[in-house]
């Protein structure tokens, strides 16, 4: 199995915080991978150490064969990210933004236009592509930040509660385009806090807590092994068992 | 760096700004326009004050109207002033009736009589503009009186008035022609450059940097694989661009202005009017390579200033605090302008062509004036280039920054 994404021992701190502790997966070529967790557990963090905005204070990432460190460069041209929180250039229009971008990856103008048109066709972007991005619904911005994401069709792409803040048609054209992109020779990071999109989309899953790993498997074992019906009964039990022994540590 | 890479960065930062019409309008029209209203303005509006008064028939109160002799009541009446009766000069003056009020307490000219002196008494609001104005048509009316007098007593003793003045004084100016036409206003050109690049270049700069953490923007874009100089130097270059056609619209409109000054002011003004043009520096002869200095300057000097805004504003976590950063930099640029008026006095030495601003200015002023001195211009222009490094590595650095970027 070839690893596209392989994290080792990955630990950061800002100040006398562990926001990532000792985290260690890697992601195979064809999987969708979730990184489940409550908000600030750590999964952000992690996802900017692989996206070389910041760097680890231990440990090490490979991602597309590209060590985070060594070659950033090469890392950021193989990745695409897309988070919730993400804007867009309010008075360019969608074309301009996804054309602003596919220049800065150095991709010709007929390769950015090839790709948006297959992107139309994912994602329906329609008249996103004409108005200028001051005017967007959350739904319509989403479906150019995600264009904007994989326009270099990269080999990794990183979710990062990228449905936070939708509304429910808007959640839902981003699970679907999660679900339905080709994901042949690709590796997805899906980190979420929400259960039921772990369920639906992940073949495998960690669940980060308090800057750490405390289970990974496929989303059907973690239920299995833990006796619970759904994720969500998964998580809790797991979390319960750590807390507890949180507290034995005190 | 990959100039191309810079291109697309900057590319993206001017059409976006060209897209926002009240920056336009802000940034580029108001200084054109704004110039030849202030030029033209002030002297019409001022002007047409002055001379109305100077015209117009002002009333002045007289406490004692038949102690005035009949040749100083002709004096005053020729300032163009209209004697009306009161009763007391404070009171009147106090109640508004009128703005000056002429007190004489005895009959002048008995007083006068035998080369004896008399007291006018002058009431007037001091610090209020229309009585001082008014005040002095009175005392220039008491002056001419005075020599008429004067010229008198000197005749019937048998003197000539010309004894009185026995030193004529001469003043030659001493200062080359370069000197002369270089104008006491050539430092307003540098100046403006300085304040509206910074006015300018604000909206870009600030958009381009606060402004995309803000909108969360700046991320992906940091994702993207061009290089954080790339991304720097494409957004100061934008800055540059904006800042300096802001600059360019308000010298276009500084000359329009100058040109209706002239075509409306001159006329009336005859001889003096050439001697004010040259004072504007309207009569600026600069050879070519002299030209070429200017230009060279007045580019560092906007590179500068985009430089500072590009560093403020990527330091700042939003568009507010990059602003409130921003607004007190056109102080920092007014004071090396106070600071050249006084040069002469100061008397400078080498290390002032360091200071950063000032020096521009100082070589601005000795290019006009025809004494630019080789090795005062590589101290400035090299000292000018250090600093927008400096200041350029100042912004990437804080692009390193992980506290400066993510503002969690």
């Amino acid at each position: 199995m070839s690893a596209l994404i392989d994290v080792r021992n990955l630990s950061k701190s800002f100040g006398k915080v562990k926001a990532v502790d000792d985290v260690s997966f890697s992601v195979a070529a064809g999987e969708v991978y979730g990184l489940l967790g409550p908000n600030g557990a750590g999964k952000t963090t992690t996802l900017r150490v692989l996206a070389t905005l910041l760097k680890p204070d231990s440990g090490g990432a490979t991602v597309a064969g590209h060590d985070v460190l060594k070659a950033p460069e090469a890392v950021r041209a193989s990745i695409g990210v897309v988070n919730g929180g993400m804007g867009l250039y309010d008075r360019l229009t969608g074309r301009e933004i996804l054309y602003y971008f596919g220049r800065l990856y150095d991709l010709e103008e007929q390769q950015i236009e090839r790709r948006i048109a297959e992107l139309d066709d994912l994602l329906d972007l329609r008249d996103t592509l004409t108005r200028r991005a001051g005017g967007f619904s959350t739904g319509m911005a989403q479906k150019i930040v995600i264009a904007r994401a994989v326009l270099h069709d990269p080999p990794v792409i990183f979710f990062d509660e990228a449905t936070s803040g939708l509304d429910v048609v808007a959640r839902r054209a981003v699970v679907d385009f999660v679900r339905d992109y080709p994901s042949k020779g690709r590796a997805v990071v899906y980190s979420t806090h929400v259960m039921s999109e772990v369920e639906e989309l992940c073949d495998r899953a960690s669940i980060i807590y308090r800057g750490r790993k405390i289970a990974e498997d496929s989303v059907d074992e973690l239920k299995r092994s833990n006796g619970s019906n759904s994720i969500e009964e998964a998580f809790f039990r797991l979390v319960s068992r750590v807390d507890m022994g949180h507290e034995e540590v005190r | 760096m990959r100039p191309v890479m810079i291109w697309r960065v900057a590319r993206k930062e001017i059409l976006s700004t060209l897209r926002d019409t009240r920056a336009i309008v802000s940034n580029l029209l108001i200084p054109l326009v704004l110039m030849p209203v202030v030029m033209l303005g002030m002297p019409l509006l001022l002007g047409g004050l002055f001379e109305r008064e100077a015209t117009n028939i002002t009333p002045i109160g007289v406490v004692g109207m038949s102690n005035l002799p009949a040749e100083f009541v002709a004096v005053l009446e020729a300032q163009n002033v209209e004697l009306v009766p009161v009763d007391d000069g404070v009171t009147a003056v106090q109640n508004g009736d009128v703005d000056v009020v002429i007190g004489v307490t005895e009959p002048l000219a008995v007083a006068l009589a035998g080369n004896g002196s008399g007291t006018i008494s002058i009431y007037s609001k001091q610090g209020n503009m229309k009585s001082e104005l008014d005040a002095s048509k009175v005392q220039q009316a008491v002056a001419i009186f005075q020599q008429q007098v004067v010229a008198l007593r000197l005749v019937d003793a048998g003197l000539d008035p010309s004894v009185l003045q026995p030193l004529q004084v001469q003043n030659v100016d001493a200062s080359t022609a370069a000197e002369r036409s270089s104008g006491q206003f050539s430092w307003l050109i540098p100046f403006f450059i300085a304040i509206w690049t910074l006015t300018g270049g604000q909206m870009t700069a600030v958009d381009a940097t606060a402004g995309e953490k803000e909108r969360g923007t700046l991320e992906v874009l940091l994702v993207a694989p061009v290089r954080r100089t790339e991304v720097v130097v494409g957004k100061f270059l934008a800055t540059l661009t904006f800042g300096l056609s802001a600059a360019l619209m308000a010298i276009v409109g500084f000359l329009i202005g100058g040109a209706l000054l002239s075509a409306v002011f001159l006329p009336r003004l005859g001889d003096q009017g050439a001697e004010i043009v040259s004072m504007m520096g309207g009569g600026l002869n600069v050879n070519l390579l002299s030209i070429v200095v200017l230009v060279i300057s007045a580019l560092l000097l906007a590179a500068l200033v985009a430089a500072v805004l590009i560093g403020i504003s990527l330091f700042a976590r939003s568009f507010k605090e990059a602003q409130s950063y921003i607004a007190p930099l056109s102080f920092v640029f007014i004071i090396p302008v106070v600071l050249l008026q006084f040069k002469d006095l100061i008397g400078l030495g080498n290390e002032a062509y360091l200071i950063p601003v000032f020096n521009v200015l100082l070589l601005m002023d000795d290019v006009v004036r025809g004494v630019v001195d080789p090795g005062r211009l590589a101290l400035v222009w090299g000292s000018m280039l250090v600093l927008i490094l400096l200041l350029l590595g100042f912004a990437h650095r804080n692009f390193q920054r992980e506290e400066v970027i993510f503002r969690s």
